[in-house]
């Protein structure tokens, strides 16, 4: 530990941070005599009692037959997923009608995880708006954003507030364009993602085929709606996916080697991904406002995870496209499937470099086999993410022994169990469909694993329980740059299992480094 | 270099090695180390087969007199363990350079062990010789000599360069090092009745001490282990032990055979390997120490242990033998291994389809063929694509092989488990038995093998 020397309180000289000031001695003896002194506090004794069995099936039937209250949920809210889609659009501002906090939290959130700038602004409504209805801030808002950021686009989504208010987006953004805020042929689709419906994967779908019926159904009457005209295309939607950047451009790989006709509906990789070079992008690749006229007359959709877009898919299915719903493919047999439907839908062969990296995969899984084999597994994520993990740690010869999402429902739990049921891996395991990390907490300590799989807000799980934890899912905030790499495809894979191992012979190191003790193991090759 | 010669011709002609018993003058004198053929795939050499014999002494300095490939390679590469000091897994070199190599590399080695000794103070410094500084010319027997003289301290030279010949070579002339300059040179605290010497044990990934209770439960002490887990007062002191039992038949026969001609301690071979191996070797070890004195009830009282023991490991393997009784298994190793293996599976109810040969003795031979009869399928050595070839055609459940192996078997889809010495579990002794056959069973069982025998499903239509 960093000191301060002879000195009581901070020194000029050298200002101590906070990692290290508040270990100084006088200010733990302050905390100390602050706690007897005014705090009234419970003897250590019953706090540790408390603490332990907060451990205990007990406490973990009551935390189960929990009604009203959601600690630490796995989730965020429908405009954060309605943004996540406006982005992967050309030019694309995302305009979120509602009050202008929840859009900071957005920008944050997103920024924290992508390391990026996220443009978005909002209406920013007050209480006065809240009154008389947000009318006059879709106005001036629509016309400033416009004059400020130069958009090709404009992509409006909603707040609870403006939810609450029953605030029409319709007909606001078409007094609007009256009012000359934007001109009369200015593309404003929209979409309502009330965040007390569903999750952000909820505001996702609904974004998604805000967007689609916008152009493809007559951009809100303006137009004549189009009439499909068929093609070989193949369409892709991604899904909200934190690792988007690393996903989408090894799934455009995949399919350029394939030499398949597609369009990626919704790419945000690049726009999350800009280089330093000197120069701002605000907006950064995307698909093209025409694209996404064309895709209308593609042969196929194919929804990269189907959970994602339980409205937009029968929507398109309905224009009389083929469609096709994954699960967020990790792994051989998702990979294969995935391959298997572009290779069905256009005709092209699987080429033999694919066929290759399958084979690499295989090697690389057998290679670890015997270190990953048996052991057991939490996994929380959003519905398709957990999927996906789930069924790649069966394909480990791992037990994915609980597994949880927030925003899932009974057709996801379903997915689940029919994935356990597949595999002797699965016997045993459990699905925790609207469960919160809390339950999850209690899980942890009654029926322990080996490795928790979880985005950054199981870091508290993995202090408290010392289950350790390897991260995948959104959002990454403690740990920079995994979003840059792919889990998709036979590579994605790779990674995957990288990360599993990495961890597992980190733990074996940490188990076993302590000098004269137990250093005995702490071998050089593993 | 004479010196190095003649110990390779001692070496040569060990007559405790059945192989060498069975040539003719002229034949031995040309020696066991088969030429290699350039180009093809070889073994390690003399210093790596020196270097991985005497490592697991673990509370010495292990230094490398040479250019940095040496130790740079093979530092702490093997999994043997040790309950006490971690010296051994310290990678010390002199790291020789270009001026070394024009100046002479001895004053170096000098100082280096002054170094080694000044921060570590270990008991000795093991000195190993290497290619280079061996062309050379440099001393590391007049080094050795002069740095013992300094430092009031054994330092042990070990005349074991590259060039010399293969690994097994190596082993023995790791043995010959013991023999000349460490064992005998100190006197235990105090001698039992029941102290014996364990040579050919290196407790990889601590096997050692899945025997060591059991000779503690008879009262049986191990006087020294070579060289697993050892400190070097142990071997030094182990001239005094009353019986050894050798569980390596290639490696240090030349030490069991010697100590027996100079101290008189009788050895025999036996294993580790295998529920009635293990019984077997601790019968025997009984019997050989009650020979020299120790007391009668000893060989009871191993009766009665063997008898609980073997239940114990019968009960747990009982588990398996339904789903492992008919699976076919491959072997790929070599020495001992082959042959105690063989057995130890055998009692599972598994099959042997074969089982390389190729550090066998004709002794280990003898001892397959009475195992898995007159058929037996013994591999001598082969390229990597025989090999898969091999495997390919075998059509075995499970191959148990060594880390260089291992990869090969994959490539022919072929389950395997490693059972060398880069392993990570102990599989002596009874317990170790269970562990090697749970092993098994979760290789088997392990999803990714029937991911690695299916096409990709786009290839079955």
């Amino acid at each position: 530990m960093e000191t301060n020397g002879e000195t009581k309180s901070q020194n000029a000289e050298n200002v101590l941070d906070h990692f290290h000031l508040f270990r100084q001695p006088q200010y733990l003896e302050m905390f100390e005599r602050k706690k007897r002194e005014f705090e009234d506090p419970t003897c250590s004794d019953e706090v540790e009692r408390i603490r332990e069995w907060t451990k205990t099936k007990e406490y973990r039937d009551k935390n189960f037959a929990r009604e009203a209250i959601t600690i630490n949920p796995a989730k965020a809210c429908q405009p954060l997923g309605a943004i996540f889609a406006a982005v992967g659009f050309e030019g694309t501002l995302p305009f979120v009608h509602g009050s202008q906090g929840c859009v900071a939290y957005f920008r944050s959130h997103f920024s924290r995880h992508f390391k990026e700038p996220s443009g978005c602004v909002s209406s920013s409504m007050t209480e006065d708006a809240a009154v008389f209805g947000g009318l006059n801030n879709m106005i001036d808002g629509l016309a400033n954003s416009y004059a400020l950021y130069k958009p090709k686009m404009i992509a409006v989504s909603t707040t609870c507030m403006a939810e609450v208010i029953g605030d029409d987006l319709n007909a606001f953004i078409k007094n609007a364009r009256e009012k000359g805020s934007v001109p009369q042929d200015f593309d404003v689709p929209f979409a309502h993602t009330p965040s007390f419906v569903g999750s952000h994967i909820t505001g996702y779908d609904n974004m998604m085929k805000g967007i689609l019926e916008y152009f493809w159904d007559g951009k809100a009457k303006t137009v004549p709606p189009l009439v499909r005209e068929p093609n070989g295309r193949i369409n892709l939607i991604i899904g909200f996916d934190g690792n988007v950047v690393g996903n989408v451009r090894e799934v455009r790989r995949i399919l350029d080697l394939m030499g398949v006709d597609y369009l990626i509906v919704s790419d945000n990789s690049d726009v999350w991904d800009t280089p330093a070079d000197g120069t701002f992008r605000m907006y950064d690749g995307g698909t093209k406002l025409s694209e996404i006229s064309d895709a209308l007359h593609s042969k196929a959709t194919i929804s990269m995870q189907s959970f994602c877009t339980p409205k937009t898919l029968p929507y398109i299915e309905k224009k009389g496209q083929e469609t096709i719903g994954l699960h967020y493919p990790i792994g051989i047999a998702a990979t294969d499937r995935f391959l298997q439907e572009v290779s069905r839908l256009s005709g092209k062969p699987i080429p033999e470099s694919l066929e290759k990296e399958r084979g690499r995969l295989v090697d690389a899984i057998a290679d670890s086999s015997a270190h990953i084999h048996g052991k057991r597994f939490a996994v929380y994520a959003d519905p398709d993410v957990a999927l996906g993990i789930t069924g790649f740690l069966l394909e480990l010869g791992a037990e994915p022994a609980h597994v949880l999402a927030t925003n899932a429902d009974a057709a996801w739990e379903g997915k689940v169990r029919e994935l356990f049921s597949s595999s002797p891996f699965g016997a045993g395991c459990q699905v925790y469909p609207g469960k919160d990390l809390w339950h999850l907490r209690s899980l942890l300590f009654t029926e322990p694993v080996d490795f928790m799989i979880g985005n950054t807000y199981a870091k508290y799980l993995e202090r408290d329980t010392g289950t350790p934890l390897i991260r995948l899912g959104f959002p990454i905030f403690d740990r920079h740059h995994h979003h840059r790499y792919p889990v998709w495809g036979y590579q994605g894979a790779l990674n995957v299992l990288v990360w599993i191992l990495d961890k597992i012979f980190d733990e074996m190191d940490r188990n076993t480094n302590v000098p004269a003790k137990s250093d005995y193991s702490f071998d050089i090759i593993r | 270099m004479s010196n190095l010669s003649e110990k390779v011709q001692a070496v040569f002609q060990e007559p405790g090695c059945v192989k060498n018993r069975a040539k003719s003058d002229k034949e031995r004198k040309k020696g066991c180390t088969k030429q290699l053929q350039p180009g093809a795939a070889a073994g390690g050499c003399a210093f790596d087969g020196a270097k991985i014999a005497l490592q697991p002494i673990t509370d010495v300095v292990h230094l490398v007199h040479g250019p940095i490939a040496c130790e740079g390679n093979s530092w702490d590469n093997r999994g043997s363990k040790s309950s006490d000091s971690h010296l051994y897994r310290m990678g010390f070199t002199t790291d020789i350079q270009e001026m070394d190599v024009v100046y002479g590399g001895e004053k170096r080695l000098f100082r280096a062990i002054k170094e080694a000794i000044d921060r570590y103070d270990p008991p000795a410094v093991f000195v190993y010789q290497t290619c280079v500084p061996a062309l050379i010319g440099d001393d590391i027997d007049a080094v050795c000599q002069a740095a013992k003289k300094q430092f009031g301290r054994p330092i042990v030279p070990v005349q074991s360069p590259g060039f010399a010949g293969s690994k097994n070579l190596g082993n023995k002339l790791a043995g010959e090092a013991l023999l000349d300059h460490v064992i005998g040179t100190e006197e235990p605290a105090y001698t039992t009745p029941c102290d014996v010497n364990i040579i050919g044990e290196y407790n990889l990934a601590g096997e050692l001490w899945q025997v060591k209770p059991l000779l503690d439960q008879l009262g049986i002490r191990i006087l020294a282990c070579i060289s697993g887990n050892a400190k070097y007062q142990e071997i030094a002191s182990c001239h005094r032990a009353k019986a050894t039992i050798l569980v390596c038949s290639k490696a240090m026969i030349n030490i069991a055979r010697k100590m027996e001609e100079k101290y008189g301690i009788p050895f025999f071979e036996g294993s580790f390997y295998g529920i009635s191996d293990m019984s077997d070797a601790l019968r025997h070890l009984a019997r050989l120490l009650v020979g020299r004195g120790a007391p009668e009830e000893l060989l009871s009282k191993t009766e009665i242990l063997i008898r609980r023991e073997e239940q114990k490991a019968w009960e747990k393997l009982k588990t398996y033998q339904k789903q492992l009784a008919g699976k076919r298994v491959l072997l790929i190793t070599g020495g001992v291994k082959s042959w105690s293996v063989v057995s130890a599976l055998q009692e599972v109810g598994m099959e042997i389809v074969g089982t390389s040969v190729k550090k066998s003795t004709d002794e280990d031979k003898e001892r397959i063929k009475k195992l898995m009869g007159e058929e037996a399928h013994m591999i001598e050595e082969m390229t990597p694509r025989e090999m898969y070839r091999m495997l390919k055609e075998a059509r075995a459940d499970i191959m148990l092989s060594g880390g260089r192996s291992q990869f090969v078997a994959l490539k022919a889809k072929m389950p395997w488990l490693d059972i060398n010495q880069e392993r990570h579990h102990a599989y002596a002794g009874y317990d170790g038995m269970v562990a090697l056959v749970a092993e098994i069973d979760r290789a088997l069982s392990n999803p990714v093998w029937q991911e690695v025998r299916l096409p990709a499903p786009w290839q079955e239509a």
